[in-house]
């Protein structure tokens, strides 16, 4: 699909299939009324017979006179969905927007507009609503085409992130394991990205290598560095994401039902990935570092053992408890190797991380765990204008009593009913450098979405992608 | 225990308590003893790994040089940082230190703070001294606490006794929520709670009971159905202070969950663990205490405290699973979990507060999901609102007085998990933002007014002893609402 920018005066005699709003629709004000239409935000009535040449109009709700980004973007979805039944073809959408505002509006019929894999199926299923291909082109007309196009480039740089990281978590396990996602990693190289692949067993990286041993394919840190396209000296932004490929939970294995959704527990990897693909096409001018902390944690005559202690990157030794709590594990050394290694200027960590951030906000919010109030205010802020909503929850001191190990420096969590949210965020803590600004993203609730989303299909969210990129900023 | 405040020069004998900053920094007060001791008291300090802050001491007896029996080391924190919270963990953790030592008086050196610093540290003996010991009847003497006295020794009497009273009287409303909620549920039974409210008649709180009868013609069918199938009867009960000038000023308004004892009904719960549920009336014994709270310091503010008080149990006349109940405000709802029963009961409680008094704010209390302790722990309740200005005004509250929120979102998303195919809502919206969801439902019986949702059930009980509290019953919310309403809604 492709989304284009057009004048008013350069529109063509209308024909084909037109999307109109009220205003412009003047000529369907009657079948309007007597269908009982009201222009609500993202009401769409589709016409399917209008007269020749138009071979169907669909006619749009803008809710309010002039829609705020938000509600444009979400009318762009309501529009992508309405499409969605296409087979090809060329679209004009001719809602009467500034340049700006029809930015908004093709960035949310982008971002709806993408399209679950559907490589694995070798027979196409007739009711699948992406048995169709849905529109080619669509033209959108505007009094002001090139400020439209100028906004849309970055948003469309923002959205090929966010689709690389929806696909990613959708893809199963076998088709992406450790080796795999190195691999697509390593693509980045094309936009211009440097990447880095550490072998945990030299740099030492302990907690990542005990996670990822019992697995066939090797563990992994992988380092995207985007420079900045002008200040080179500044110093990055890091993103650490954490990547098990996927998690059996190892020796404290988890339960036969739902299993299968551990594929995407590299959710958090995906989304930094995506961040810095949207950060080097855009051509982001601040620099950026993103962390892949790759593993797969399996079953196997090596696997860790719970009780066992290891000697973390940071040189603090870990109890581990349940194996099944392995994210922190591997978040732990990236975090303490990132702060050692660059100067950020704040690290995030993003990550699918605890059942109990479900428990708690359920899929509307994600939760956000900081040290740092400037940090946490600025991604709150910016969570709401990029529809990908933040919840901040406490970085509560007295969880330490709960991570106190009678052998080790720290335990890795603790079976007392202690909320494992609070706990996790407390353990990432204690690896974090001094004085360092960090932020805690747990995605476990959003990185999937049970149901169709405004600005996503239902599916793998790519949650975090618009945050960063927008934390990344120019 | 006995507290009082005297100018009294440095007591010659029995037991002591005195600040020392971090760092080993010695309080002026603690500075005169030690120098009187000959410096023992400094070579305590060196020779242990107490630093001063804030929670540690260090209990030296008999120290050389002097003739008392005992001196209490009590950490406060840095000297320049000094807050209430250190304040009152200073005078609890003194009481604690002492309580069952056999000595009967505790002079507190304390006249190097302020008279608002000296009522700080009185309240946390006070509230630190709580017991709960009426079933113990073997108990032997020296088991027994032996503290009888708190004296506090300051420069300035009369200026700490007019700091302390108010707090006294919240510690007072205190005392009465940690009895009802310590109780067990044969004794806290729905006609015990009521009793509990009618003994407030004598600060002047005007009490209405309204029994089953008249909830029935009310058509609270949601708080009726969850008493149904136990042997006790249903109330909810009013108590009205009106202590503002204009007595016709809309009141702020506090509603508590009363489920006595809540077995989960139908939908029963598992055993283990299941005597706890004694204390799922946390929040309407909050109310109760908060109402005595300010009646006892008569607040000038009109505040009317409504409890909903039932018992949740199985039997042959109980509300299933899938049993439909019209509330009082019409909306129906469908049963799918008889142990998301607190929701049930406020909701009626709340549209009849709403209804009846039209209140300036309504702030209700519950222990009410068991996602919030796994969410926030016992570190902090749960806050959910309709209104920024009121959360503020809570959280800032709460923070004042040690009794922290977190607020948590709500929102259209959320609210979609309680559809119902059969009727207007149903009573759980799934494990997954559980706590929300049950905010969300309570939201649908509150209108237009302003209005918070606290739930506590991570905070009702504890199970350490706490910097003001000993382990048990914690009377959350009792001080957090004192507080509000000299905050925001007093004269």
């Amino acid at each position: 699909m492709r989304l284009t920018f057009l004048a008013p005066e350069a529109q063509a005699p209308c024909s084909g299939v037109v999307v109109l709003g009220a205003a412009q629709a003047t000529a369907f004000a009657e079948v309007c009324r007597t269908l009982g239409f009201q222009g609500e935000e993202g009401e769409v009535l589709t016409l399917l017979a209008p007269p020749r040449p138009l071979s169907r109009v669909l006619v749009v709700g803008l809710g309010a006179a002039t829609p705020d980004a938000p509600a444009l973007r979400r009318i762009g979805g309501a529009i992508a969905v309405a499409l969605q039944p296409l087979a090809g073809g060329v679209v004009r959408v001719d809602l009467g927007l500034s340049g700006e505002a029809a930015a908004e509006l093709a960035y949310g019929l982008l971002l709806r507009s993408y399209r679950p894999l559907r490589k694995y199926r070798t027979v196409a299923d007739p009711d699948d609503p992406y048995a169709t291909p849905g529109p080619q082109v669509i033209e959108i007309v505007t009094a002001h085409p090139a400020q439209a196009e100028r906004a849309f480039a970055r948003h469309d740089a923002v959205a090929r992130g966010v689709f690389l990281a929806r696909d990613l978590s959708n893809e199963p396990a076998n088709i992406l394991g450790p080796d795999a996602f190195a691999e697509r990693a390593g693509l980045l190289r094309t936009a211009g990205v440097r990447v880095e692949e550490l072998d945990p067993d030299t740099v030492p990286l302990p907690l990542l290598a005990t996670v990822g041993r019992a697995s066939a394919q090797k563990p992994r840190l992988v380092v995207l560095h985007w420079d900045g396209a002008q200040d080179r000296s500044q110093r990055p932004l890091v993103l650490v994401g954490k990547g098990l490929t996927f998690d059996a939970g190892g020796i404290d294995i988890k339960p036969a039902a739902g299993m299968e959704e551990m594929k995407g527990d590299m959710a958090g990897a995906a989304a930094v990935m995506g961040a810095v693909l949207a950060a080097a096409l855009r051509q982001a001018a601040s620099p950026v570092v993103g962390i892949l902390a790759i593993a797969e944690n399996m079953i196997g005559g090596n696997a860790m053992r719970p009780g066992d202690v290891v000697t973390s990157h940071s040189g603090q030794t870990v109890e581990i408890m349940d194996t099944d709590a392995e994210g922190r594990l591997v978040l732990a050394d990236a975090l303490s190797w990132a702060c050692a290694t660059f100067k950020p200027r704040a690290v995030v960590d993003i990550a699918t991380l605890t059942g109990s951030v479900v428990r708690l906000l359920g899929h509307h919010h994600a939760g956000l765990v900081s040290n740092d109030d400037r940090l946490a205010a600025r991604l709150t802020e910016l969570a709401a204008s990029t529809d990908e909503p933040l919840w901040r929850l406490p970085l509560v001191a007295g969880c330490d009593e709960y991570l106190r190990s009678p052998l080790a420096d720290l335990r890795s969590c603790t079976w007392e009913t202690v909320p494992d949210v609070d706990i996790a965020a407390r353990f990432l803590w204690h690896f974090v450098g001094k004085g360092v600004a960090w932020a805690h993203l747990d995605i476990a609730g959003t990185s999937d979405c049970a149901e169709d989303w405004p600005l996503c299909p239902k599916g793998t969210t790519g949650f975090g992608v618009r945050l960063l990129d927008a934390l990344v900023g120019d | 225990m006995k507290i009082s405040f005297t100018a009294a020069a440095l007591p010659e004998e029995g037991a002591v308590a005195v600040a020392v900053f971090e760092g080993k920094q010695l309080s002026p007060a603690a500075k005169e003893l030690d120098d009187r001791s000959g410096g023992t008291l400094s070579r305590a300090l060196a020779a242990d790994r107490f630093s001063g802050k804030a929670g540690q001491s260090l209990l030296v007896l008999a120290p050389a040089g002097l003739k008392l029996d005992r001196v209490v080391l009590l950490g406060v924190g840095k000297e320049d940082a000094v807050d209430d919270a250190a304040l009152r963990g200073f005078g609890g953790a003194a009481v604690a230190a002492v309580q069952s030592s056999g000595e009967t008086t505790l002079n507190l050196l304390v006249k190097d703070f302020s008279a608002a610093q000296v009522a700080q540290i009185a309240v946390g003996g006070m509230l630190r001294s709580y017991r709960f010991d009426r079933y113990f009847t073997q108990m032997k003497k020296d088991e027994k606490p032996s503290l009888k006295k708190l004296v506090l020794v300051c420069a300035d009497v009369s200026a700490a006794k007019h700091a302390f009273a108010p707090l006294e009287a919240a510690g007072e409303g205190v005392f009465l929520t940690r009895d009802l909620v310590s109780e067990p549920a044969n004794v806290a039974t729905p006609d015990a709670m009521v009793e509990a409210a009618k003994s407030l008649e004598k600060l002047g709180v005007t009490v209405e009971v309204l029994n089953e009868k008249h909830m029935r013609k009310l058509g609270m069918g949601a708080l009726l159905g969850v008493g149904q199938g136990s042997d006790q009867p249903s109330y909810l009960v009013v108590m009205r202070w009106q202590g503002a000038k204009d007595k016709d000023a809309a009141p702020l308004a506090l509603v508590g969950k009363g489920v006595c004892f809540d077995t989960g009904g139908i939908s029963i719960k598992p055993a283990a663990g299941m005597e706890e549920m004694k204390y799922d009336m946390a929040g309407a014994g909050a109310v109760i205490g908060a109402m005595k709270a300010l009646a006892g310091r008569k607040a000038q503010a009109n505040v009317v405290g409504v409890v909903g008080l039932v018992e949740n149990m199985p039997s042959g006349t109980a509300q299933r699973p899938g049993d439909v109940v019209t509330s009082m405000s019409g909306q129906t709802i469908e049963v799918i979990n008889t142990d998301a029963e607190g929701r049930l009961v406020l909701a009626d409680a709340l549209w009849y507060t709403k209804e009846t008094f039209k209140p300036a704010a309504m702030v209700d209390l519950a222990t009410l999901t068991g996602a919030m302790v796994i969410a926030l722990g016992n570190e902090y309740g749960g806050l959910f609102s309709n209104d920024d200005d009121l959360a503020k005004a809570l959280t800032a509250a709460g923070d004042t007085v040690g009794e922290p929120l977190w607020r948590l979102p709500m929102g259209e998303a959320y609210d979609k998990q309680i559809k119902s195919d059969i009727a207007d809502m149903k009573n759980v919206g799934g494990r997954e933002g559980g706590s929300i969801t049950a905010a969300q439902f309570l939201k649908r019986f509150v209108g237009e007014t302003p209005w918070a949702h606290l739930d506590i059930a991570g905070m009702a009980w504890t199970k350490k002893d706490l910097p003001v509290c000993p382990k048990g019953a914690t009377a959350y919310g009792v001080r957090l609402l004192d507080r509000l309403v000299a905050d925001v809604y007093e004269d």
